[in-house]
């Protein structure tokens, strides 16, 4: 006898592999593009949620690797939540390796959690790369402001809602509470940070422009003079005299940039650089999103005062 | 008189007082009533609106003040359609996923697909017998500069289903020759079928291997390896037909793919129908090993017919490393390899008979082998089987060409190996130092060996100079000689420059 049979029954069993764990699986399986949005994710939906993050906080989300791995992790997510203005971009590759038609570009599983936040940078003359990687958009670097997660967690309970509305009572509950929690530690933040308002600092990459916003901080300027841009000798000695003019008191820098090259600017301009938590998990002690945010705090704190 | 009216004025009045008494109060009441009423909707109103007001006020508080944007106002989305996580039927997983918004999510001013345009400009200088036997890596253009590949690739969805892409080429193909624009590539995907897989249909560049889907300018040395340009011409295998992929649910990561090719490559296939299809095959797996360590292994096989249908296999082999210490926006070490067996039948003429004159039935002697094809019409490819083929004659088919040209010969499989291994270094975030080593058998004869250090430097992002010297050493000259010139041992020093102008998508690993 020919092996056809036996061959139909392993494909069969193959594929019933493939369909049978839908509905075993109790939790509404997530995945975020970045951890900060896996933070909030995992506060909006609680024990109902099942969230993996493709990328770590230690990586610079623009310039992210498409591994065969993040593929796994979207085969069977019911949702897909990315950040949006092209911070992760990448993640369209990702899809179309994972065969998960409940993420595919426009489906239900699929939020952005950029709708309704208000943008800052965005470009108001025309745009191309002799600006350097700009974002047309705006600068995509918000999740981490304390300020934007009502809105951001709004988005976010309403792409679980889409894809458990059986849940959403639950969800909207966790978000109150989340919420809650966060106003009693917005005004301890604000309290800590309100003698520091006006304080100039310059950042390596505009990562933090949100986060100074909020707190009052002015960003006087960048040593990438155009983003993802190496930059010149030229730059580096008019932003050294700026620092000096400008009585700015310290450098920013995220945790994978050249911080040799942001230490050497701080030490000629008189200054220090300190390492920022650009995102959940980028540095220690900031393995949560209100502890990312209570480094950043605290950072500043010791870099202004 | 006037005493009698009044008293009757009085006794009236005293009558009515109580009547209108009653009146005011019932009036009164139903007043109290409504304004009761009135206030209480008011109330609700009042709270309705404070409540409304609060929401706007947490949402006012939560934005930063000097923003450079406004923010949009909250639209009605139109996926409002939700979706409980249940097992899906089988009818559900039969049918295509059920409309919805597209770019619902996009902000405005968003074009529908996305473009791009990259350049890639090649120098080459090599030896004068290399020149003039037109043997070096880039065939008959040796010692020029030139345009490689100026592509223009447009991308994005098609619809709430599919996915298409069509990229257009421009390059030089030979000295004198003026740049012709071709159509390199144009596919759909369809992203929402059942069973958790996606059909590629169109002109595409075969996912076969792990180099050959590359398009040139983004190719990590600056040729295609020689197995490649060896076994599927200097193209690699670009092909029209569908590919099917699979990713079964699975702890790790496995993609299988199956396709059916016209199979117009000529130096592998050239049979060219889809009747009589290229098949090819490809499994794909991944491992991470920690957070620093990745690889990547695969396999592949393409099964197809040449033009005079004789079969073609190739199965092939990939291993790709990376190491990226944390924190690195690259990967400081990458390794890599393929290796690809050509398995050919080939058609070996023994004897070329001319029978001018005979007829059906006619027996030809000679040296005949077991398995003899006979060539009936003269045009050089056998079109039919001897009907004796074991004994000492062949016996002519039917034909009505008096002038019937024969060729006898028989049918044996041949075999040729080619691989080529590679590692890169970078240790900083501009510049990446390599080398390559290719070993391939040649289809004809001789053996092909070379060796390729190079470094490549990105300014930025978007743009990239490469610099790389190649050292060829062939077994045979078998293929490599020309206008009384040959090339064995070929030295060439490459230059490439390439930018990205737009949209370009992100590279796989």
């Amino acid at each position: 006898m020919r092996p056809r049979l036996p061959v139909a029954l392993a494909v069969l069993a193959a594929l019933t592999l493939t369909v049978a764990p839908a509905g075993a699986q109790s939790k509404v399986r997530v995945v975020t593009t970045i951890p900060d949005l896996k933070a909030l994710t995992e506060a909006v939906g609680g024990d109902l949620v099942e969230v993996e993050s493709l990328t770590r906080g230690t990586q610079n989300f623009h310039e992210a690797e498409v591994r065969p791995s993040m593929m796994l992790k979207l085969r069977r997510a019911d949702l897909l939540i990315e950040n949006g203005l092209d911070l992760d971009a990448w993640v369209d590759v990702a899809v179309q390796g994972a065969n998960n038609a409940n993420i595919v570009q426009g489906a239900p599983g699929r939020i952005e959690v950029s709708r309704n936040v208000p943008v800052l940078d965005v470009p108001t003359t025309r745009v191309d790369r002799s600006m350097g990687d700009v974002h047309p958009r705006g600068n995509p670097h918000f999740s981490l402001d304390p300020g934007l997660a009502p809105i951001i967690t709004e988005n976010i309970l309403a792409g679980l809602v889409r894809v458990a509305p059986q849940h959403r009572a639950a969800f909207e509950k966790n978000r109150q509470s989340f919420l809650a929690r966060l106003d009693g530690e917005m005004a301890r933040w604000t309290k800590a940070m309100e003698p520091l308002k006006g304080s100039k600092v310059v950042v390596y990459h505009p990562d933090f422009i949100y986060f100074l916003t909020r707190f009052g901080v002015v960003q006087a300027a960048a040593i990438e003079d155009r983003p993802g841009i190496p930059p010149s000798p030229g730059h580096l000695t008019r932003l050294i005299n700026l620092i000096k003019q400008e009585k700015v008191k310290a450098v920013l820098v995220e945790p994978w940039s050249d911080r040799k090259l942001a230490e050497r600017i701080a030490q000629d301009a008189g200054v220090k650089a300190y390492v920022m938590a650009v995102a959940v998990g980028a540095v220690k002690g900031a393995d949560t999103y209100v502890s990312a945010i209570d480094y950043n705090i605290r950072t500043l704190v010791e870099a202004l005062k | 008189m006037w005493n009698v009216v009044a008293m009757l004025v009085f006794a009236l009045a005293a009558l009515a007082v109580p009547a209108f008494a009653n009146q005011d109060a019932d009036a009164l009441r139903r007043e109290l009533e409504q304004m009761r009423k009135n206030f209480e909707a008011l109330r609700q109103d009042y709270q309705k609106q404070m409540d409304a007001m609060a929401e706007r006020l947490r949402r006012l508080e939560s934005q930063p003040q000097p923003t450079t944007a406004t923010a949009a106002p909250p639209a009605p989305d139109p996926r409002a359609a939700v979706r409980a996580p249940s097992t899906p039927s089988a009818m559900d997983l039969l049918s295509p996923r059920q409309p919805f918004g597209l770019y619902g999510q996009r902000g405005s001013g968003q074009l529908l697909f996305d473009i791009g345009l990259a350049g890639d400009f090649v120098g080459n200088l090599t030896q004068r017998n290399v020149d003039k036997a037109g043997a070096g890596t880039f065939r008959g253009r040796e010692n020029r500069f030139f345009p490689r590949e100026i592509e223009l690739a447009l991308f994005g969805q098609i619809d709430p289903f599919a996915r298409g892409e069509v990229r257009l080429e421009a390059g030089e193909e030979a000295r004198g020759q003026e740049t012709g624009v071709g159509l390199a590539e144009a596919h759909l995907t369809l992203m929402t079928l059942p069973f958790n897989t996606q059909l590629k249909l169109g002109q595409m560049r075969n996912r076969y291997g792990w180099s050959n889907q590359i398009h040139e300018h983004d190719l990590p040395w600056t040729d295609r390896p020689n197995v490649y340009r060896a076994f599927f011409g200097d193209e690699g295998l670009s092909e029209k037909g569908a590919e099917l992929t699979w990713v079964p649910d699975l702890p790790f990561y496995l993609e299988a793919l199956i396709g059916a090719f016209n199979g117009d490559n000529e130096t592998a296939f050239g049979r060219g129908r889809i009747s009589e299809p290229l098949v090819t095959a490809r499994l794909r797996t991944f491992f991470e090993l920690g957070d620093e360590h990745a690889i990547q292994l695969g396999a592949s096989f393409a099964h197809g017919l040449s033009a005079d249908r004789l079969r073609r296999m190739y199965p092939g082999f990939d291993i790709r490393y990376k190491y990226r210490p944390e924190g690195w926006l690259h990967p400081l070490l990458t390794l890599g390899g393929e290796a690809i067996w050509s398995v050919r039948r080939e058609q070996r003429v023994r004897d070329l008979l001319i029978v001018g004159g005979s007829v059906p039935g006619d027996c030809i002697t000679g040296d005949i082998i077991p398995g003899a094809l006979i060539d009936t019409d003269g045009d050089g490819i056998p079109d039919s089987e001897a009907p004796n083929t074991t004994g000492p004659c062949i016996q002519l088919p039917p034909t009505e060409n008096p002038d019937t040209v024969i060729t006898v010969g028989n049918q044996r499989w041949v075999t040729r190996l080619g691989y080529y291994l590679y590692g890169e270094v970078q240790p900083f975030r501009r510049w990446a130092f390599g080398a390559r080593y290719d070993y391939v058998e040649q289809l004809v004869r001789g053996r092909e060996r070379s060796i390729q250090p190079y470094v490549s430097f990105w300014p930025s992002e978007f743009l990239r100079f490469r610099l790389a010297y190649k050292l060829t050493d062939r077994s045979s000259d078998s293929g490599f000689s020309a206008n009384e010139a040959s090339a064995r041992k070929v030295n060439e020093l490459f230059f490439q420059a390439s930018f990205v102008l737009g949209a370009h998508p992100a590279h796989p690993f």
